[in-house]
């Protein structure tokens, strides 16, 4: 089993942090474009991702301002990473005015990767855009994306 | 990196990927495994994950045998860890932007 750590500091407060991981209107503003979301224990937590992947799973642990556990998978019939297969844990941990935020992906099967590829074949072009400087505008499906 | 992407858009590169992954197997006994698909679309498979560097082909007599090239693989894994890090990106861009907002009010 595999995992992946990642980590940002954001100019901004855990209050305002907050909604953006727990508010589906406010999630879609940075990752998916329709996303329902129940931030409470056994809540859902499904984001479909450029307008065809579905990801899948349910909150696990929710501390308001701190921290959020979901599990994550790809809702697709026989798609050897099911929604609940894996965990995703997101911390908030206030600094001054700043807010360092740590992503946690668990259990990730060490040959899955080729499964993510598919899924997320779409943000290799996006970032390609960032890495030039350019702005990869908003989350879409690839064919609509150009 | 995009040939390996657009490789392993294909269910069936895919499995044939997972069956190439614990060890190297002849053309012969991939395409057996697959009961609904004939041996020219699998030879057209292995063609295109060999072009993808996913897999390698190496001959023996008669027989192409083929072994995943999990090297390649793991460059995928460096995308996921970009898959992520963009994600959190895009938060800090919202989020910066809201507190912004906040203040001004």
């Amino acid at each position: 089993m595999a995992e992946l750590v990642r980590e940002i500091m954001i100019d901004a407060t855990p209050e305002t942090i907050w909604p953006f991981l727990t508010d589906p209107d406010k999630h879609v503003e940075w990752e998916g474009t329709v996303a329902e979301i129940d931030p409470r224990p056994g809540g859902v937590y499904r984001v479909l991702v450029a307008g065809e992947f579905q990801s899948g799973g349910e909150f696990v642990e929710v501390v308001p301002m701190e921290k959020v556990v979901f599990t994550f998978g790809w809702d697709q019939e026989g798609h050897p990473i099911q929604p609940g297969s894996t965990t995703v844990e997101i911390t908030l941990h206030p600094e001054g005015d700043k807010t360092r935020v740590r992503l946690v992906h668990r259990g990730l099967p060490d040959d899955a990767v080729e499964q993510h590829g598919h899924g997320w074949g779409h943000y290799l072009g996006r970032l390609a855009v960032r890495a030039a400087g350019g702005d990869p505008g908003p989350d879409r499906r690839p064919e609509e994306a150009g | 990196m995009y040939a390996a992407l657009k490789a392993l858009a294909e269910p069936r590169r895919r499995e044939i990927l997972r069956l190439v992954w614990a060890g190297e197997l002849p053309a012969t006994d991939i395409a057996d495994h697959f009961a609904d698909v004939t041996r020219s679309a699998i030879s057209q498979h292995l063609s295109v994950l060999k072009e993808a560097g996913l897999v390698t082909e190496r001959r023996d007599g008669t027989r192409r045998l083929y072994r995943a090239e999990r090297d390649e693989m793991k460059k995928l894994r460096r995308f996921l860890d970009e898959y992520w890090t963009i994600g959190l990106e895009r938060l800090r861009d919202v989020a910066e932007s809201a507190q912004r907002e906040k203040e001004k009010h």
